[in-house]
């Protein structure tokens, strides 16, 4: 399941509704900010999404990354709206009875959610200026 | 297609605020597709996006350039995604 939060992540609850009695390995990403982008001093950043939207693809992502590879249960959560340096933008959660799957589709999800749902960073730099993040 | 005229909701997110420099337009319109739209939509800004690297959508789902736009539509349109 995919969703967006306009609140701080809950990484322990994300990572017990991953559990699974059949499961053997769990494979987990988190994305933080980072103080730095493209040679720049970052001092925040302001993620926008289109909710509707954002949340359908997202779902659509964790579907198909069931379908591709043999996991049993997978989580997705989008941070938005103002983060300071170090807080948790994205956490990816998976679960399968072998590892192999689960790194593949923790790598999968989190690449297709970043190429495909609709979320733009804003960052403000240590200059005082902002502009909006073109993709990686 | 004949020309009718429609009442439609277009969505800016991302730069795309800034190129057209609101978030949100109402407006009514006689085009008919995407495409015409967007076409229509430059004339309002002093850039003109690249558009390969555009995105719409109709009423929260993604469309082709091609699709059309019926009344009381909200249309978006998308800039690359950049979360993560």
């Amino acid at each position: 399941m995919f969703d967006i939060s306009e609140d701080k992540i809950n990484e322990s609850e994300l990572r017990k509704k991953t559990r699974d009695s059949a499961c053997g390995g769990f494979v987990c990403f988190e994305g933080w900010v980072r103080d730095h982008n493209q040679g720049k001093a970052v001092q925040k950043l302001a993620y926008e999404a289109y909710p509707k939207l954002a949340i359908k693809e997202g779902n659509k992502i964790i579907s198909q990354a069931k379908e591709k590879f043999a996991i049993k249960k997978a989580f997705c959560t989008h941070r938005v709206g103002l983060l300071e340096i170090g807080d948790m933008a994205v956490w990816v959660g998976v679960s399968a009875a072998h590892r192999d799957a689960a790194f593949k589709a923790c790598r999968y999800i989190l690449d297709e959610v970043k190429s495909r749902v609709p979320i733009w960073k804003n960052e403000t730099w240590t200059d005082g200026e902002s502009g909006w993040v073109e993709q990686e | 297609m004949k020309n009718t005229s429609k009442n439609i909701t277009i969505l800016f997110f991302g730069k795309l605020k800034e190129t057209w420099k609101t978030s949100e337009l109402k407006q009514t319109t006689q085009v008919n597709t995407i495409e015409e739209l967007y076409i229509e939509l430059l004339k309002e800004c002093d850039e003109e996006p690249h558009k390969a690297s555009i995105k719409a959508a109709i009423n929260d789902e993604f469309v082709s350039w091609d699709s059309s736009i019926n009344d009381n539509d909200t249309i978006a349109f998308l800039p690359p995604a950049s979360g993560g």
